[in-house]
């Protein structure tokens, strides 16, 4: 990348980020809403646009929209409505798509994240429902349209332009999914686009308060594409107004719509926009407007869940979490779910959290499987932590209990201790004397050398006593008798 | 037993339901004069004589056993080529359409089959139902049974001629700026257009989504009403559909109490002779004991200008499926994706179908929505405003349904003098209420006149009823002498 003097602009950032909702059936018609089956099954004849079909509103579609724009703090309209958007397009069944305009059904809502250690608020304009298109597929000598995907339920987020990093517009889109994912309104799958991500991006010298003309950047389905897309569209943009100081700002960066080119890392273009596009909206004739009483919008807010970001508060101030290891936890809500599950019957948490999210989550590591698909059950997970804080086992003794669950996932820890003699505790102190006494009648040098000040020595000391005891004597008990053991023979 | 097409609907259904009359008897009946007057009439773009017969066997079947049988059993109908019977054609006197077979009943449909309706074909209309004579059909014209030379009407003109020519006793029809009651008008039968939302949408190819409208077509009005208990009902699958338990239309003679009312002004452009047909029936009214009153409806002179930007606007997306991508007409020439769409609609649709839909592109398009389709929404609440505000002092408004009879063939080559044909009939359209077509007489060529009553929003019933009472006070209603 060429050395520019990045420090000296900023990047203005919007995104709109389209999201698939999980419900049953589709927007407007009753087939399954569901990925990845054969072409053309989940279809009927209303979202294959045929004549004579009329479109009926998923009131749980529309439920799941308002729980999202109650967890931004936004405005739910009492009142929207949805409005006709035209295109030609072969995936769009009735050739234009239905969507809502004028009157979106959530407004001015935020969304709260920590980005590099610093809590951010981030601006949302509106969220709108609207179907989804189908999906054109080309082969060798001919294009095919999978109407599968047509009139599955989407809201479209529209943040406003307030983000002026990558980081920061990763951290949005994150925070975002992470929310989605707590709500239950999507699976938030973007490898099969499930959540799609579009970048509208301008940049400016700091301390310019207007905003220059911006380009768009469609369908980003990873949030590494989305930072590098940024970052070198910042660049290109930077470089563009450097090199070309004497021409207008519409001509350097006109308006149009660009894309991710992941082999070459570049941004590239699809198409400029010679004039606006002309999509005719009007109001939707075949749908009565969406009206929701106070009591319903009441009734959607009493039921909404414990959304990641009180999650992560409560962590940092109820379970005594650093920043780091609270924002793993709360960034997967599944594994967060299941850390809320195993916590129930244990009361570390730091500790089980270090379990979960570090010993066991390395067993997986490149194993293509993980702890939630593991089959171990979350109780499992607590017990082990359990037998660890009441001294039953020893840490090295506990990661070995862990490889059996692994190897095992359906065994309980408390049975692979019971069942495994090299396993069971050492909880006779007399036993442990007794080792600890071998052990300095052994080791007269190392004694004699720790007595005079060699502190290191201690160490090789109390490993021939775990030695002695297979690894089953509490370290911590080995440490108090040897040294008071040997304090005794000084004093002596 | 009389010749059965000289009964009306209920009539034949009670024969049938007596032992008078076999069912399988009525469909051969029927299908009989269908094959011998529809060449001349052009009122049929297809023929379901199997399908009827076999349903005719059914319920003689069922009769034999005594089985509890349907509001409309044995009764002949004919549903208009733009609402889908599953499995059968559906063209909307389309070239685009000639070989879509629809794969779904229409809730009418659907309702008229539970009430063993026999249904005898699908009927000529205009091209997607954008006209007002009937020649916009991209197969043939509808003839009126009155005169050969002049129009049934339109755009259900092929349901009305049926109806009018005996072919059938019932049929349906969708209106959207009169397609009912102008061609009923013209062919001197009764039409029907329920409150906007009454009858299910759901199968009919929508021409104007927030005005198209389904309804009956019947030789007298108390066929309208005992069709109606059938088609008003509430429907899940559409959305605009009014959430109400279906009404009984009882029918009563007396309109002692009620107010007329009549927009004078509006009908100072009326020739004599229509002027006269129309003062004859306000007597008439009078004589009953109704009261009549002046309406302000000055508003309604946009109507012809609000009606075909709205009607237009919606229209130019309804038909944007029509692409030749899924089903329908696809080019064969078509070389790329824009070729496909270009082509094949530029083979598919008639001129009016173009027109419509470019006037309807018009004025969506950014830069001119404000000017039109925004003005015209808004002259639009206008309108209904006007409508309540004369509502509140009167129970029914009334007006000729047209301005004149039938006219001959190619005689109204301007299409806005067209489009003035329905300027009595889109108000009705554009404030979703119900409106009836009822004959007044004819004139002198010998075509039927028709009177036009307009009810407040829900008042279905009462106003059926008024129309009934002015029907049975003056009888109009003919069959045309070729048709005896």
């Amino acid at each position: 990348m060429k050395d520019l003097p990045y420090d000296l602009w900023e990047p203005v950032i919007g995104l709109e980020i389209h999201v698939q909702l999980n419900t049953k059936s589709k927007l407007f018609s009753s087939a399954p809403n569901h990925f990845g089956d054969e072409p053309n099954t989940n279809i009927t004849v209303v979202c294959t646009g045929q004549p004579g079909t009329l479109p009926v509103i998923n009131k749980e579609a529309v439920r799941k929209a308002v729980q999202f724009g109650l967890a931004v703090k936004g405005k739910i309209a009492k009142v929207s409505r949805f409005d006709r958007k035209s295109y030609f397009y072969p995936d769009s069944p009735r050739n234009f798509q239905i969507t809502q305009f004028d009157y979106p059904i959530v407004r001015e809502g935020s969304i709260t994240t920590h980005i590099g250690g610093i809590s951010k608020t981030f601006a949302i304009n509106r969220a709108h429902l609207e179907d989804d298109a189908g999906m054109l597929k080309h082969f060798t000598t001919f294009a095919g349209v999978d109407y599968n995907r047509a009139g599955a339920p989407l809201i479209e987020i529209v943040s406003e332009p307030c983000m002026h990093s990558a980081k920061e517009a990763s951290g949005y889109a994150q925070a975002i999914r992470s929310l989605l994912l707590y709500l239950d309104v999507t699976d938030g799958n973007m490898d099969e686009g499930s959540l799609r991500i579009d970048v509208n991006i301008s940049v400016r010298p700091k301390g310019e308060t207007t905003l220059r003309p911006r380009i768009e950047i469609k369908n980003m389905n990873s949030f590494s594409f989305l930072e590098m897309a940024i970052d070198s569209e910042f660049s290109r943009q930077i470089s563009l107004y450097l090199n070309n100081p004497h021409k207008t700002h519409e001509e350097l960066i006109p308006q149009a719509t660009y894309r991710w080119d992941p082999e070459i890392k570049e941004t590239t273009l699809m198409r400029k926009k010679e004039s606006a596009d002309d999509y005719r909206y009007f109001p939707e004739p075949d749908l009565t407007p969406v009206v929701l009483s106070d009591e319903y919008i009441d009734q959607v807010a009493s039921t909404l869940p414990e959304l990641p970001y009180e999650r992560f508060n409560r962590y940092l101030s109820d379970l005594g979490f650093n920043e780091y290891s609270a924002t793993i936890l709360v960034g997967d809500k599944q594994l967060c779910d299941y850390f809320e599950d195993a916590l129930k019957i244990c009361n570390n948490p730091r500790l089980l959290s270090n379990w979960i999210t570090i010993e066991f989550a390395g067993r997986y590591k490149e194993t293509g499987k993980s702890l939630l698909t593991s089959g171990i059950p979350a109780r499992h997970i607590a017990k082990l932590v359990q037998l660890i804080e009441q001294n039953k086992i020893n840490g090295k003794i506990a990661k070995a209990v862990a490889d059996e669950m692994v190897a095992n996932p359906t065994l309980d820890p408390e049975t692979i201790v019971k069942n495994n003699p090299d396993y069971q505790p050492v909880e006779n102190i007399g036993e442990i004397e007794a080792f600890v006494d071998q052990t300095i009648t052994e080791n007269p040098d190392s004694v004699r050398d720790y007595l005079a000040g060699n502190h290191r020595t201690f160490g090789f000391l109390v490993g021939y006593v775990m030695k002695l005891s297979r690894g089953k004597a509490d370290p911590q008990l080995v440490n108090d008798l040897l040294r008071k053991k040997i304090d005794e023979k000084k004093e002596s | 037993m009389k010749n059965l097409h000289h009964c009306s609907a209920t009539e034949l259904r009670n024969a049938f339901l007596k032992g008078d009359v076999k069912a399988v008897e009525i469909a051969e009946h029927f299908i009989k004069r269908i094959d011998q007057h529809n060449k001349e009439l052009g009122a049929f773009l297809s023929i379901l004589g199997e399908r009827a017969l076999v349903k005719a066997e059914h319920l003689d079947r069922k009769k034999a056993k005594n089985l509890p049988l349907g509001k409309l059993a044995g009764i002949p109908i004919a549903i208009k080529d733009n609402t889908h019977i599953a499995g059968e054609i559906t063209t909307c006197a389309s070239k685009f359409l000639s070989n879509y077979r629809a794969p779904f009943d229409a809730t009418v449909t659907k309702l008229i089959e539970q009430e063993d309706a026999l249904i005898l074909g699908k009927t000529n209309l205009d091209e997607f139902a954008m006209g007002s004579s009937n020649e916009n059909s991209a197969y043939y014209p509808v003839k009126n049974p009155w005169n050969p030379n002049c129009v049934a009407g339109g755009s259900s003109g092929g349901s009305a001629a049926a109806v009018s020519a005996r072919l059938t006793l019932l049929s349906t029809g969708s209106d959207t700026g009169g397609s009912i009651r102008l061609p009923a008008g013209f062919c001197g039968i009764v039409g029907f257009k329920p409150t906007y939302g009454r009858v299910s949408r759901y199968g009919l190819v929508a021409y104007g989504s927030s005005l198209d409208q389904i309804g009956p077509f019947a030789v007298n009005v108390e066929d309208i009403a005992l069709t109606m208990e059938v088609m008003g009902r509430h429907c899940e699958q559409d959305a605009t559909s009014l959430d109400f338990p279906p009404e009984r239309y009882e029918l009563k003679k007396d309109i002692k109490d009620i107010t007329i009312g009549i927009p004078f002004e509006l009908l100072e452009g009326l020739n004599e002779e229509m002027r006269a047909n129309f003062d004859q029936a306000v007597e008439v009214l009078k004589g009953l004991g109704a009261k009549i009153i002046n309406v302000d409806l000055a508003i309604l002179k946009y109507t012809i200008a609000t009606y075909y930007i709205l009607a237009t606007a919606e229209a130019s997306t309804n038909l944007a499926r029509f692409d030749g991508i899924r089903f329908g007409n696809r080019a064969t020439s078509a070389q790329t994706l824009e070729e496909v769409y270009e082509l094949s609609r530029k083979e598919g649709f008639g001129t009016e179908v173009k027109r419509r839909i470019l006037l309807g592109t018009y004025v969506l398009s950014s830069g001119f929505q404000d000017a039109y389709y925004k003005k015209a929404q808004k002259v639009r609440t206008l309108m209904m405003d006007a409508f309540d505000k004369a509502f509140e002092a009167c129970d029914t408004i009334i007006t000729p349904v047209c301005a004149t009879g039938a006219f001959e063939f190619g005689a109204l080559m301007d299409p806005l003098q067209m489009y003035l044909q329905d300027i009595f009939t889109i108000p009705a359209n554009l404030a979703g209420l119900p409106s009836i077509s009822i004959p007044s007489g004819f004139d002198k060529r010998g075509m039927p006149l028709s009177l036009q009553m307009t009810g407040p929003q829900l008042c279905d019933v009462d106003l059926v009823q008024y129309a009934y009472a002015y029907e049975q006070a003056t009888k109009h209603a003919k069959i045309p002498e070729a048709f005896l």
